[in-house]
C-alpha cells in the first residue's frame, strides 16, 4: 500500500502541489489525468524523490518517510521501492538493452552477474524484446526503447511503478505496443501509477482514476464514475475540452 | 646567414634531437596527468554550482586562458620563489623543470576543466535521473552512467589539448630547459645549419602529433561503440547506394567504400 499525506511542492514562489492526499492499494492501477501544468509530473517525481517535496509524508509498504527531514538512507530506500518509466525513456545510451535492465540488479541489488542476466533476459522476453538483447538504444525505435524502460523498472521488483506519459513521445503507430505491455503487467498485479492522456487506455486499465488541476486532486474514483459521471465542474470541463462533443469513444 | 643547405644534416640532427624527446614527453605526460586532476577540481564547483568556490574557479580559468603561456612560465619561475620567500620557503635549489611542469599543469588544467564541464553537461540529465530511479547513489550514477559517456564526448577535445600541450612545451627552452626545442636551438647556433635543425625538429613534433591523433581517434571509436553501429549501418547503405549508382552510371568510384577503409 502507498499512502501520500499532504504532499506539497513549490518552485520558488510557485506552489505546484498544494497538499496531495492519495492512497493506492496493493495491485491497484491508478491513472492520473489533468490539464497541462496541473502538477502530475511533479507528483510522480516527488514520490521517487527526483524532486524534493517541501512538505508531506509518504508510506510505501509500511516504510514511512517524512519529507520535511529525510535522511540519505530514507531516500535510497524510497527509490528502491519505486521505479520510474520516463516520457523520454531515458535509457543509458552507452549500454545495450540487456545491460540497461541488468544495471540496477548488478549495482544496486548486487546480484551475481549470471543471475542478473537470466532475470533480465526473461524480462526483455516479456516485453517482446527477446531478440534485441544486444541492441543499443540508438538502434531501437521509440516503442522498443520504452519497452526496455519498462523492463528496467520491472527488474527492480518495486512496490510501485510510476509512468509519466509513457507513450506521449511516440509515433502513433508505436503507442499500441507499449500500452499492450503495460496492460499485460497490470494484469500481474503490480501496483502502478500512470499519468496519461490516453483516455480510453486509462478507462480500461485503471482501477482508480484521479483528476488533478492546479496542484490539487479535484476528484477521484472508479473509472466509470469519473469518465461517465464526473461531479466537479472542472472535471466536466476538462473532458469537454478533450472531446468537444462530450462523447468519449472507447 | 647560416651554412649552405645540406639535407644530410636533417638526419644527423634527428638522431641528436631524439634523446631530448624524453624531457619533452616528461613535461607533457606529467602536466597532462596533473592537469586532469586540477581540471576536475576546478570543474566541480561549476558542475555543482557551489556558490563561492565557483567564483574562484572562474578567476582561475580567466587567468590561465587569458594570458600567454610564456608569461605564465616567467611568472611562476621568477615570481613564485619570491612569494615563497615571504613564508620562509627557499625554493632556489628546485630545478626549473618542476616550475615548468607546474605551469603547464595549471595551464592545461584550465582547459581540462572547460572540457570536463562541457562533456559532463552534454550527457543528458534524464539518464542521471533514471540512474537515481533504479536506486543508484550520486557516485554510482556519475561513475557508471555519466563518466563513460562524457569521456567519449571529451576525447576529441582532449586530443587537441594534448597536442597543443606538446607544442607549447617548446617554450620551456626560454627557462633554459634542454627539451627538444632547447636542444635544437643550441645545435643550430653551433653548427649554423638553422634550416636543417628546424626541419628535423618539425618532423619529430609532427610525427608525434600525428601518432597521437590516430591513437585518440581509435580510442574515440572504441568508446563510442554505442553510436558507431548506427554510422556503420548508414555507411553500409551508402556502399549499397554507391554500388547501384556505379552500376547505373557506369563509373567505378564508390564514396562509401572509401569511407569504410578510412
Ligand atoms: N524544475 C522546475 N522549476 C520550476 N518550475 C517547474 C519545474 N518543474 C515544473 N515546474 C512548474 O510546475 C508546474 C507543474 O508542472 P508539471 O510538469 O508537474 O505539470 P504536468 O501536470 O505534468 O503537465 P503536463 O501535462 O504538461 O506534463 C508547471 O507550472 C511548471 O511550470
Ligand atoms: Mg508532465
Amino acid at each position: 500500500m502507498i499512502k501520500l499525506t499532504q504532499i506539497k511542492k513549490s518552485f520558488g514562489r510557485n506552489e505546484v502541489l498544494k497538499g496531495i492526499d492519495l492512497t493506492v492499494k496493493k495491485g491497484e492501477v491508478v491513472a492520473i489525468l489533468g490539464p497541462s501544468g496541473s502538477g502530475k509530473t511533479t507528483l510522480l517525481r516527488c514520490i521517487n524523490y527526483l524532486e524534493k517535496p517541501s512538505d508531506g509524508q509518504i508510506t510505501i509498504d509500511e516504510f514511512t518517510v517524512n519529507y520535511k527531514r529525510p535522511d540519505k538512507k530514507d531516500i535510497h530506500t524510497l527509490r528502491q521501492k519505486s521505479a520510474m518509466v520516463f516520457q523520454q525513456y531515458n535509457l543509458f545510451k552507452h549500454k545495450t538493452a540487456l545491460e540497461n535492465v541488468m544495471e540496477g540488479l548488478l549495482i544496486v541489488k548486487k546480484l551475481p552477474k549470471e543471475k542478473a542476466r537470466e532475470m533480465s533476459v526473461e524480462l526483455l522476453d516479456k516485453v517482446g524484446l527477446g531478440n534485441k538483447l544486444d541492441a543499443y538504444p540508438s538502434e531501437l525505435s521509440g516503442g522498443q526503447q520504452q519497452r526496455v524502460g519498462i523492463a528496467r523498472a520491472l527488474a527492480l521488483n518495486p512496490e510501485v511503478i510510476l509512468f509519466d506519459e509513457p507513450t506521449s513521445a511516440l509515433d502513433p503507430e508505436l503507442v499500441g505496443e507499449v500500452l499492450g505491455v503495460i496492460r499485460k503487467i497490470a494484469k500481474e498485479g503490480i501496483t502502478m501509477i500512470i499519468v496519461t492522456h490516453e483516455m480510453s487506455f486509462a478507462q480500461d486499465v485503471a482501477n482508480h482514476v484521479v483528476f488533478m488541476d492546479g496542484g490539487v486532486i479535484v476528484e477521484e474514483g472508479k473509472p466509470s464514475e469519473i469518465f461517465n459521471n464526473p461531479k466537479e465542474e472542472r472535471t466536466k470541463q476538462f473532458f469537454k475540452r478533450i472531446t468537444p462533443d462530450g462523447v468519449y469513444s472507447i | 646567414m647560416g651554412e649552405p643547405f645540406d639535407i644530410s644534416y636533417v638526419f644527423e640532427y634527428l638522431v641528436k634531437l631524439l634523446p631530448t624527446l624524453k624531457i619533452t614527453l616528461l613535461i607533457v605526460v606529467s602536466s597532462i596527468v596533473i592537469g586532469l586532476g586540477v581540471g576536475f577540481i576546478v570543474a566541480l564547483p561549476q558542475l555543482y554550482k557551489i556558490p563561492i568556490l565557483r567564483r574562484f574557479s572562474q578567476v582561475y580559468l580567466s587567468f590561465f586562458r587569458g594570458t600567454p603561456i610564456l608569461i605564465q612560465l616567467f611568472l611562476f619561475y621568477y615570481g613564485l620563489p619570491e612569494i615563497l620567500k615571504l613564508v620562509n620557503l627557499d625554493v632556489a635549489k628546485v630545478p626549473a623543470l618542476y616550475f615548468v611542469i607546474l605551469t603547464y599543469a595549471l595551464h592545461s588544467g584550465a582547459y581540462m576543466a572547460e572540457m570536463i564541464r562541457a562533456a559532463v553537461g552534454a550527457v543528458d540529465r534524464g539518464q542521471v535521473e533514471a540512474a537515481y530511479s533504479v536506486g543508484m547513489n550520486g557516485f554510482q550514477a556519475f561513475t557508471r552512467i555519466v563518466l563513460p559517456q562524457a569521456m567519449a564526448i571529451a576525447i576529441p577535445v582532449f586530443a587537441n589539448l594534448v597536442i597543443a600541450n606538446l607544442k607549447d612545451t617548446s617554450l620551456a627552452f626560454s627557462l633554459g630547459i634542454m627539451e627538444m626545442t632547447g636542444k635544437s636551438q643550441t645545435l643550430a647556433v653551433m653548427s649554423r645549419h638553422f634550416v636543417e635543425t628546424y626541419i628535423s625538429l618539425a618532423i619529430i613534433y609532427f610525427v608525434i602529433s600525428f601518432g597521437l591523433e590516430k591513437l585518440f581517434h581509435l580510442l574515440e571509436r572504441k568508446l563510442l561503440k554505442h553510436e558507431r553501429r548506427i554510422t556503420t549501418e548508414v555507411k553500409e547503405q551508402q556502399v549499397k547506394l554507391g554500388k547501384t549508382k556505379r552500376s547505373l552510371l557506369g563509373f567505378g568510384y564508390s564514396r562509401g567504400g572509401r569511407e569504410n577503409e578510412a
